[in-house]
């Protein structure tokens, strides 16, 4: 089967991709192509083909995803952001959680155990 | 811009030749948390730039969210948004995304000092469109290996086994030539109707997501007024029974991006860029 893209039913000059273009195309262009000139701020980026596979394979795993109506990636910390600041969140509230029953603990033992010390 | 401490640096999107609209620049949305999109004079050029935020697009910040898959595909997204709205008046000159300037002063500097290449870039991309195409490998072709194997597994020996592992591995070896051969083709076919092709990297099936092999992974630029031959070609090549081994994808029209490239690598362009 040939998979031609419907850019033949787009006759406006001037509306371009990624409309039917793949992001990868778009990575390609936009990382990779462009006259250079200069900037005054560097920026450090990885091989273009390692970005764009990343990018790729989240897409891929996101799409196999919600199609199994899975959404680990907006809580998988590595992946999102917004999942990464939940996650300090929760690891924030079960430490002080812990904390909480230590300290409870703490003190209901705390004459059984100073005792001894004291007499010893 | 206020102070020593700078809050925003200057991002860069493109160069034109005419001013592109000023309703057309504030109706996108460019980068998060940054400004409208404005049009800088650049000597007898526009530039179209956008302040953003410095904290957020620093060197060792920018870098470390460019590595996170979302942010790297909304950052890519702005900037295409950007380049696009300079077009809205004509030819552009497009930059690679990240491309920064500490303030306006400095981005006006870099390109009045590369005006007349700039110039002839602008004239060369004028009424011009890029063009992706693809080629791959057909997949039925990559699964016909195993056919003739079930076919051939009630036949014992060692020799019969080895014979027909060889002849397994000579067909897909000439299936493959052959399909190289079909996009070579394909290539040569639509470079008649292109004033400029370029190569890029095949991408690999990791980052296509499909099994076939890419054999061809090629740009096109093509004359507005040659657009109608260029489609009816890709159709042409398409449908073309000759070329059963391939399957031929295309994308476009793309802001000439991959020709986007100064005079010296210009001419050589229609070479393979890149293998």
């Amino acid at each position: 089967m040939t998979d031609v893209s419907p850019w033949t039913t787009n006759p406006d000059p001037h509306a371009y991709p990624p409309a039917n273009g793949s992001l990868a195309d778009l990575l390609e262009r936009v990382l990779d192509k462009g006259i250079v000139i200069a900037g005054d701020i560097k920026i450090d980026l990885l091989d273009i083909e390692l970005l764009t596979i990343r990018l790729r394979l989240f897409i891929a795993s996101v799409d196999t995803a919600r199609r199994a109506g899975i959404d680990w990636w907006e809580t998988d910390p590595a992946l999102s952001s917004r999942a990464a600041r939940d996650a300090l969140a929760e690891e924030n509230a079960r430490l002080r959680a812990e904390l909480d029953t230590l300290r409870d603990a703490d003190a209901a033992t705390d004459p059984a155990t100073d005792v001894p010390e004291r007499v010893g | 811009m206020s102070g020593t401490r700078r809050d925003t640096v200057t991002y860069a999107f493109a160069v034109t030749r005419a001013c592109p609209p000023a309703d057309a620049l504030a109706a996108e949305a460019g980068h998060d948390g940054g400004g409208p999109l404005r049009a800088l004079p650049a000597g007898r050029l526009w530039l179209v730039v956008q302040d953003v935020p410095a904290q957020a697009f620093g060197g060792d910040r920018l870098t470390a969210r460019l590595n996170s898959p979302d942010e790297l595909e909304s950052c890519a997204r702005a900037h295409h948004r950007g380049v696009e709205a300079a077009a809205r008046q004509g030819a552009v000159v497009p930059f690679p995304m990240a491309t920064m300037y500490l303030d306006d002063r400095n981005a006006v500097q870099a390109v009045t000092d590369r005006e007349p290449s700039l110039c002839a870039l602008l004239d060369r991309l004028r009424d011009r469109t890029e063009w992706a195409v693809k080629v791959h490998a057909a997949e039925a072709s990559a699964a016909s290996g195993g056919a003739g194997d079930a076919a051939g597994a009630g036949a014992t020996g060692g020799r019969d086994y080895l014979s027909r592992v060889s002849a397994r591995r000579r067909t897909v070896r000439e299936e493959h030539e052959k399909a190289l051969a079909a996009a070579q083709a394909v290539d040569h076919e639509l470079r008649r109707y292109a004033v400029a092709a370029t190569r890029h990297r095949r991408q690999s099936e990791q980052l296509t997501g499909t099994r076939a092999p890419q054999l061809l992974n090629a740009a096109y630029l093509v004359e507005d007024g040659r657009r109608a031959d260029f489609a009816r070609a890709l159709a042409r090549l398409a449908a073309d029974r000759r070329h059963p081994a391939v399957e031929i994808s295309a994308s476009g029209p793309w802001i000439p991006y991959s020709f986007a490239r100064p005079e010296r690598e210009w001419h050589g362009s229609c070479q393979e860029a890149r293998a």
